[in-house]
């Protein structure tokens, strides 16, 4: 079951809505949310997450993290 | 027969005790408004403007004739072909927003006309609903005929009868304003904050755009409403004096919420309007510079005058001046198909003007846009590469404005994700929240284009969302005005903004 998550990419102008997976690492979440932001914001390799004002380690999942449904995420820049 | 200075005050003031009905029966608290008063409170209800109904009718029949005189000198399509692209683009954004909401105004005002407290108040609102029925006609005679020259002015009629998202917004918006409000807070939040306020000033400031557009004939549209909208808007100045007296808290939150409901709309239908819709050598001020001057100084005043605070909000207001409209004109143009009008790029003659004006955060703007030139150049101009330069997540709504969650800046978005009654909203700034939390019972159950997307009341897949839920076609969805074909972007550098 898709989980949705409000991403906020810094550089960006809107927050996007976003589809993970429980399973899915916050390496592939900022990932996703970059692909979806780049007509606005151009693409970065090295990035962070952040949940609830905490910076994330990027190989936990969405499940670890404990990201849940239209939660708020960050991605900035690392 | 009784000459005018006699029966004026005569049929002004028309009120009568009740014998077999008491006052709170034929004025109920949950329409008229609170705080609910006997009518000895509110007979001594007074305005500035005393008109009687053939003073009325001779005044706005002149008015109706000079617009006329005006559309048939100016308004013919060949008129209207002349004007300059993205202006035209800006009339189609005034086409969609105004007739409608005008037309919940009838309905407001004679809320007001049944319900206001004093008969002098009833008459006033009367004038004031015949009033919006001109506002609602004229848009439309003006610009559903363009029609014939542009398809996407058909959503003049349209635009409220879609789920458009910046439909879904601005019902919400006029919805809660106008058509459901009790007569109290329909006064305030509409004559006092939406009127005087913003849309009296916006439509001087308009015709002032117009008129350097060239466009005369929007210019005359809009100053003929707006003497309108200068008499009626005073019926709520008395209504809120009268709050004021016996609950200013709740004055205070009157004016602090419908400030901040009318800023998110009128940022969006006037900035992008001045700053990105007007040729740069056209624009006789910024948008920024409009509101210091037209909308803050006025209000501000209008506060003093009633002893109100200023709105709890003040300085995040004073920032979002420097950055909210153009976060929103950003975002609008990546998904512009998802509205009825057509988009221009910012090159750098706009872009250097941007900056001298909007010093504070341009830089983080100007990246944004040199993103979004690079996709262009990347792809190449042209309609068919038009979604190649756009977006294709969904973007996000806000729980209470209902407009995309750009708020904030580019560095630090200021959405806010709040669980209520074990449900999850989120909204695009603090204030927006604090309205909710005000009054959770009457925002609660409305769902933003997210939350019925997910729901499946809506498509998921963009393109099925635009068609079969936005009500547009491929013929009318918003595109770039120029399909990205720029003389500066031809050229293989952007000169330095």
């Amino acid at each position: 079951m898709p989980i949705p998550l409000y991403g906020f990419l810094q550089g960006d102008t809107v927050g996007l809505l976003i589809l993970t997976e429980e399973t899915e690492t916050l390496q592939t979440l900022a990932r996703k949310l970059q692909d979806a932001a780049s007509l606005r914001v151009a693409g970065r390799n090295l990035v962070q997450v952040v949940f609830n004002d905490k910076i994330i380690d990027p190989a936990k999942t969405v499940a670890q993290a404990g990201l849940q449904a239209l939660d708020r995420f960050d991605v900035i820049p690392g | 027969m009784l000459d005018r200075e006699e029966w004026l005050p005569l049929a002004r003031k028309l009120d009568w005790d009740y014998s077999y009905v008491r006052e709170e029966e034929v004025f109920p608290e949950v329409i008229s408004g609170r705080p609910w008063l006997p009518h000895s409170e509110w007979k001594d209800w007074e305005e500035s403007f005393k008109t009687s109904y053939r003073e009325y009718v001779d005044n706005q029949y002149e008015k109706d004739m000079a617009v006329q005189a005006v559309h048939d000198a100016v308004g013919r399509i060949e008129n209207v072909q002349k004007l300059a692209l993205p202006w035209l683009n800006s009339l189609k954004v005034h086409a969609a927003a105004l007739p409608l909401a005008e037309f919940t105004g009838v309905i407001g005002n004679l809320r007001g006309a049944r319900f206001g407290r004093d008969s002098a108040w009833r008459t006033m609102a009367t004038f004031g609903a015949l009033d919006e029925y001109r506002h609602t006609q004229i848009p439309l005679l003006l610009f559903h005929p363009l029609l014939r020259l542009d398809s996407q002015f058909d959503w003049a009629h349209k635009f409220y009868h879609t789920n458009n998202w910046f439909a879904v917004a601005a019902r919400h918006f006029v919805d809660e304003l106008i058509l459901g409000q009790n007569a109290i807070e329909f006064h305030i939040a509409t004559n006092v904050v939406f009127e005087t306020g913003f849309t009296n000033l916006q439509f001087v400031g308009l015709a002032s755009l117009a008129r350097e557009s060239s466009d005369h004939m929007f210019e005359r549209m809009v100053t003929s409403i707006q003497t309108d909208e200068a008499r009626h808007a005073q019926v709520g100045h008395p209504v809120l004096a009268m709050v004021m007296k016996h609950d200013p808290q709740y004055a205070q939150y009157l004016v602090d919420k419908w400030f901040w409901r009318n800023w998110r709309m009128f940022s969006i239908l006037t900035g992008l309007s001045i700053d990105y819709l007007t040729a740069p050598d056209q624009r006789p001020y910024s948008f920024k510079e409009f509101m210091e001057e037209w909308i803050i100084d006025q209000f501000l005043r209008t506060l003093d005058e009633f002893g109100l605070e200023k709105p709890w909000y003040w300085n995040l207001l004073l920032d979002e001046l420097e950055i909210y409209h153009h976060m929103i004109y950003a975002s609008a143009y990546s998904y512009r198909a998802t509205l009825w009008f057509n988009f221009v790029v910012p090159g750098p003659t706009e872009r250097k003007w941007l900056r001298q004006k909007y010093p504070k955060y341009w830089d983080d703007m100007d990246a944004v846009w040199e993103q979004i030139s690079e996709r262009w150049r990347t792809v190449g101009p042209g309609p068919e590469n038009e979604l190649a330069v756009h977006g294709t997540a969904l973007p996000t709504f806000c729980d209470l404005c209902q407009l995309p969650l750009s708020a904030g800046t580019p560095r630090k978005n200021a959405a806010r994700v709040l669980v209520h009654d074990g449900r999850k909203y989120i909204f695009c700034s603090k204030p927006c929240e604090w309205i909710f939390l005000r009054e959770p019972e009457r925002y609660a159950n409305h769902t933003n284009v997210v939350k019925r997307v997910l729901s499946g009341e809506a498509p998921t897949q963009l393109p099925n969302l635009l068609m079969e839920y936005f009500n547009l076609t491929p013929e009318t969805w918003g595109t770039d005005v120029h399909h990205g074909d720029y003389e500066w972007l031809r050229a293989r550098k952007i000169p330095a903004a």
